[in-house]
């Protein structure tokens, strides 16, 4: 990417880079400038490159990149409460397993299509996140984790205990002719691999847009007013309840999106293997090894927690990725908090910096966090 | 109520393995403010080796002896070269940190020992007779050993708070870091004292635990289980209160048993879920349990 960029481009100028010292600061882009669109389209295409590339995977590969798809969905949503509120949660297995078995039981039970239960999932965890970001009003920090533990907790038991409906301790099996991509789509019944994993790119897309916006918009600045200090954000008139109730909220559909795809995905839906507490503190992982608050994270986050454990299931009988998962996991925390997207960033971010062109900045929730605090001390300590 | 007696006897002895993983939560909690998602795979880690060192030939009672050691160390370790380094950070970061160790020990037994299950041996030998009557009630020995074990690990605690230099120094650091670091305590060795007791005392209770409550095997996923229970029991009677770890523990061992035992619509499978509903409801109520003390906040 450097090398597209002319370093004694007259728009490093506009910029406030260390002057006079020794060392070059980063080249400065303006925001919507040509040389940034370019810049953004080469990602771009890149980033559909892989995309067309994994459309011509064999079925088993692909299905392990649509996993990882439908994992990066569900750690978005949790990124939206536990990275930009800072309402820890580890059982956001339950939102994934309730969008799983609503597609499930709609699907066997009353004979809808899965694509139309997607937003009755999405409804249904929305009410529920509501519900669960109720004890978030009066609870903090750490209880607060362990109320969200009890949710991730109770899952598996309540399915369990409703067996008329979701198939109990034996499972809900959805039958492959249920999930025939629909007509319009132009898949047939063999080609379902590939209408899934579309559908998952699809669904990650919009997600990802609908987050991004929410994320640099009003409400976004709400939301980190609220995780930084609850006080000064109530005295600047942003109402600290209904934000969090909403971040909770909004956070459960987008996961409950995920665990629709999922069940789609794979089929037969045990709440004891999928969706225990496990499963939350495996999206709690992935979101902080790729990265809190940025949006690249839960994308890589999706990616790392389903191909990590892949690529070492011979070592150590499958237990090894544990292992490793620890190692990456106290690496960010002592070495790049913000995750691999955060690290990322910031390396970027000393050869490239992008400027907004308003004064007032608005830039939290770039693809790589908000760094301008990091740049702005940097500059301040060359001077 | 000779059915009565059997369920709280088995209640009892249920809510006091709960009530000594409790302590061990509460212990951290006391220096760290932070509840170590890890603790029940330190326990896991040191029952795994007492278990290898059985397999050896060595005695169980014997085992115990290196694993305490192993989860002494252990625990005090990560808090030294683990955790304090970023306790400064924030809440998350130690959570997380914990959440780590949680992962990392549970692979870590899983890569050297494999996931299938293990025999591990009782510390008591039980057979059908060995128990005593009460009004018709059979009160098993093992469930007097384990109700003993809890007693002996509380009183030995409460000495070590009232009656030695270390206990008075844990209080003060449990009561204000601040001032207590001001009176010349050295906190950190303070704080890496409390994880590495709590980490013996999790040690002990594991290998308690594990041939008397289900699965009744040495298991990879079996210690979280308890994890959750011993939460549970620690947040009922408040985070820092040692009194309040053996209040929650006991009732709820003894909760537990009642709503399996009478409660048909509510037992069973799910008797977790109203364990944990009733939590979060103590927790709306009284945001620091039964017995914790009160947080003050500046506001």
């Amino acid at each position: 990417m450097t090398t597209l960029i002319d370093k004694t481009s007259p728009a490093r100028s506009g910029g406030q880079g260390p002057s006079g010292s020794g060392r070059r600061g980063p080249v400065v882009i303006l925001r919507g400038s040509g040389r940034y669109r370019l810049i953004l389209a080469v990602c771009l295409v890149l980033a559909a490159g892989f995309v067309a590339w994994g459309g011509t995977l064999q079925p088993f590969e692909q299905g392990q990149l649509t996993r990882a798809g439908i994992f990066a969905i569900a750690i978005l949503g949790l990124n939206f409460t536990t990275g930009y509120v800072g309402l820890l949660s580890v059982g956001h297995s339950a939102f994934l397993g309730l969008g799983a078995y609503t597609t499930g039981v709609l699907v066997v039970n009353y004979n809808q299509t899965a694509l139309s239960t997607i937003p009755v999932a999405m409804g249904i965890c929305f009410v529920v996140g509501l519900l669960v970001g109720i004890p978030a009003l009066r609870i903090r920090g750490l209880y607060l984790a362990i109320v969200t533990l009890a949710l991730g907790v109770a899952f598996p038991e309540i399915v369990a205990r409703l067996g008329g409906l979701t198939g109990g301790a034996e499972g809900l099996t959805i039958r492959r002719t249920l999930l025939r991509p629909p007509e319009w789509s132009g898949f047939t019944l063999g080609e379902k691999d590939q209408w899934l994993y579309w559908l998952t790119i699809v669904c990650l897309l919009l997600a990802f847009v609908v987050l991004r916006n929410i994320i640099t918009g009003r409400y976004g600045m709400a939301m980190n007013a609220v995780r930084q200090n609850e006080i000064a954000a109530a005295a600047s008139g942003v109402n600290i309840a209904t934000v969090k109730l909403l971040s909770f909220a909004v956070s459960g559909a987008i996961t409950g999106l995920a665990g629709s795809l999922f069940a789609m995905y794979i089929g037969s839906l045990f709440a004891e293997g999928s969706f225990t507490v496990l499963a939350g503190i495996t999206l709690l992982i992935g979101l902080v090894v790729g990265g809190e608050r940025t949006m690249l994270g839960p994308i890589i986050g999706g990616l790392i927690v389903v191909f990590l454990p892949y690529y070492t299931s011979d070592i150590g009988g499958g237990q090894f990725s544990a292992v490793l998962f620890a190692i990456a996991l106290i690496a960010v925390v002592f070495v790049a908090p913000d995750g691999i997207a955060g690290g990322l960033g910031r390396i970027i971010r000393k050869v490239v910096r992008v400027d907004a062109r308003r004064p007032d900045g608005g830039r939290e929730g770039g693809l790589f966090g908000d760094a301008p605090t990091a740049t702005a001390t940097e500059s301040g300590s060359a001077r | 109520m000779d059915i009565f007696l059997t369920r709280l006897f088995a209640g009892m002895t249920a809510g006091s393995i709960y009530a000594m993983i409790a302590l061990t939560l509460v212990i951290v909690f006391r220096s760290s403010a932070t509840i170590n998602f890890a603790q029940g795979e330190f326990a896991l880690f040191t029952t795994y080796v007492s278990w290898w060192l059985t397999e050896r030939g060595w005695n169980i009672w014997v085992t115990l002896i290196p694993a305490v050691v192993i989860g002494f160390v252990l625990c005090a370790a990560a808090e030294r070269f683990l955790v304090r380094p970023v306790r400064r950070r924030d809440e998350a970061a130690v959570l997380i940190v914990g959440l780590a160790l949680f992962t990392g020990l549970n692979g870590l037994s899983g890569t050297i020992w494999g996931s299938d299950d293990k025999v591990y041996p009782r510390l008591v030998p039980v057979s059908v007779d060995s128990f005593l009557e009460i009004a018709g009630a059979r009160l098993f020995y093992d469930s007097l050993f384990v109700m003993g074990a809890l007693v002996v690990v509380v009183g030995g605690l409460t000495l070590l708070m009232s009656r030695t230099n270390l206990g008075l120094q844990m209080r003060a650091v449990a009561t204000n870091q601040e001032s207590a670091g001001l009176c010349g305590i050295k906190v950190g060795r303070v704080f890496m004292i409390s994880w590495g007791l709590a980490g013996a005392i999790g040690a002990v209770a594991a290998a308690i635990l594990v041939p008397i409550l289900p699965p009744g095997q040495l298991g990879l996923p079996g210690m979280f289980h308890m994890l959750i229970f011993g939460t549970v029991a620690a947040i009922l009677g408040g985070l820092d209160s040692i009194k309040g770890a053996v209040v929650g523990g006991l009732s709820l061992g003894v909760g537990l048993a009642m709503i399996n035992g009478y409660g048909s619509g509510l037992g069973g499978s799910i008797s977790l879920t109203v364990a944990l509903v009733v939590v979060v409801a103590v927790l709306g109520l009284r945001p620091s349990g039964l017995f914790g003390s009160k947080r003050l906040e500046r506001v």
